[in-house]
């Protein structure tokens, strides 16, 4: 088994609890050991409207809390794990920041070091599980559903920090739908934003943005759409019936995780995967497709 | 948001724009001074049809210095954060971080925020997380915790009020 710490940061642990229960379900099947790291808090991202060094801050202090116990980390978020990647990259090209930020960690005891590994699903699967073990494990074929992809804009951009795929033709979500046997059709509004970000100050243009690409998806003729950002899969799946409301069109668009459709392909059960939680019609996706 | 400031005889606020360059600065971005007002920021942009955000005459604002006008502006608080403009900029700017600056600004200045920006930070200085774990509704309408589901508790930061204190002295400290 390699241990890898699991790093939740704030919407999976406090409402996005069907894709917590899917990564726990299916990576130990790939021999992954999910560590809970002690003492982690908030990635700061959401606090970069207020004031950057807060982001820096409390990203620093989560990594340093992963450094102490020589864990790597999966940040399934990819807000959070934008925040990590960034803080590193600034961190460790600016000798005086760093300082700076150590300065303020010492109060808690802690130290940034720099040493940190991070992955979010997406290159986990991707580049370290791999393809072909993936293959291996899917049993149930998913053949007959064309699954949409959603990326999560933080997932991919901005591309001078690294990312775990490209920021303007990414294909790696692709390859792991169709290493379950399902199809993944590309459609131009790909990387379209789900619009989560402007949530609290302007609903309605962000549930726009929400029933824009969800309208996209349907009219395209997709089975369902995939997620694998948590901020992204509360817009499509949770808030569906709003975006509809907003729009002024009818949607009915299943909306899944990947992870979740992975566990499917492996035969587990759909409790154990949380399915029950999400709000679009994804029983479409479960049901026998004989003759789909 | 108009350009208008740029003909007329306003004054640029220099304090404000060396804070704004000093946050860009720090996450190893240049400043504004480059932009040739293509525009491909603004063609690419999210939140333009919609909310009419306009990346390219942000650059220009900042550029100049006139920006009172954006600090006082909603505009600003429209940016979806999608980067693209980021990405795309054939300067290597990025006008999404210059955005992000002069939120900072605008708040450190004492300008009103939405008050949902304000309890998120209040929620991670009391507890940590932007919120509580919540009771959710799935489809069939069952409700379900994440104890109830199962799930390990939230990790907890080890003292909260040294947290807390950290974090007032990384704000205002740690980019000087």
């Amino acid at each position: 088994m390699t241990r890898i710490g699991l790093y939740l940061g704030c919407l999976i642990p406090t409402e996005q609890y069907a894709y917590e229960m899917a990564i726990r379900e299916v990576l130990p099947d790939f021999g992954m050991e999910l560590v809970d790291v002690e003492g982690v808090a908030c990635c700061g991202a959401p606090l970069r409207h207020i004031n950057l060094s807060l982001t820096m801050y409390l990203s620093a202090r989560n990594i340093a809390l992963f450094e102490k116990d020589d864990l790597d980390m999966l940040a399934p978020c990819p807000y959070c794990h934008q925040a990590v990647s960034e803080t590193k990259h600034v961190l460790d090209g600016n000798p005086e920041l760093r300082k700076n930020v150590n300065a303020h960690l010492k109060e808690e005891g802690l130290t940034y070091r720099g040493t940190l590994r991070h992955y979010h699903l997406l290159d986990l699967l991707h580049d370290i599980v791999g393809v072909d073990r993936i293959k291996e494990k899917a049993k149930v074929s998913l053949e007959g559903l064309n699954i949409a992809a959603h990326y999560g804009c933080h997932l991919i951009r901005p591309n001078d920090i690294p990312r775990p795929d490209d920021s303007e033709n990414p294909q790696k979500m692709e390859t792991l739908l169709e290493a379950i046997g399902a199809k993944s059709d590309y459609y131009n509004e790909k990387l379209d934003c789900c619009g989560a970000h402007i949530l609290l100050n302007e609903s309605e243009s962000a549930l726009t943005k929400t029933g824009q690409k969800l309208q996209a998806v349907q009219k395209h003729g997709f089975s369902g759409l995939a997620t694998m950002c948590p901020w992204g899969h509360r817009m499509f799946d949770s808030k569906q019936d709003s975006a509809a409301q907003t729009v002024g069109g009818s949607l009915d668009v299943p909306v899944i995780y990947y992870i979740q459709l992975l566990g499917l392909a492996m035969g587990k059960d759909p409790a154990s995967l949380g399915m029950n939680l999400n709000r679009s019609p994804v029983d479409r996706l479960m049901a026998p497709r004989e003759g789909v | 948001m108009t350009i208008v400031d740029l003909t007329s005889m306003a004054k640029p606020e220099e304090k404000q724009q060396d804070r704004v360059n000093v946050i860009v600065k720090a996450l190893n971005e240049d400043v504004p001074g480059d932009c040739y007002q293509c525009g491909k920021c603004t063609s690419g942009c999210e939140a333009f049809i919609l909310l009419e955000l306009e990346p390219h005459k942000v650059m220009a604002l900042s550029k100049s210095g006139f920006i009172d006008e954006l600090l006082n502006s909603k505009v600003l608080w429209t940016c979806v954060t999608c980067m693209k403009c980021k990405e795309r900029c054939p300067q290597n700017l990025a006008p999404v971080d210059v955005i992000f600056a002069l939120k900072n600004v605008a708040v450190a200045s004492g300008k009103q925020i939405h008050t949902g920006y304000s309890n998120m930070l209040q929620a991670v200085l009391g507890t940590g997380y932007i919120q509580k774990p919540k009771e959710v509704v799935g489809r069939e309408n069952d409700t379900a915790t994440r104890d109830g589901l199962g799930l390990p508790p939230l990790p907890q930061p080890k003292d909260m009020q040294k947290l807390q204190q950290a974090l007032m002295k990384a704000a205002t400290e740690t980019l000087r």
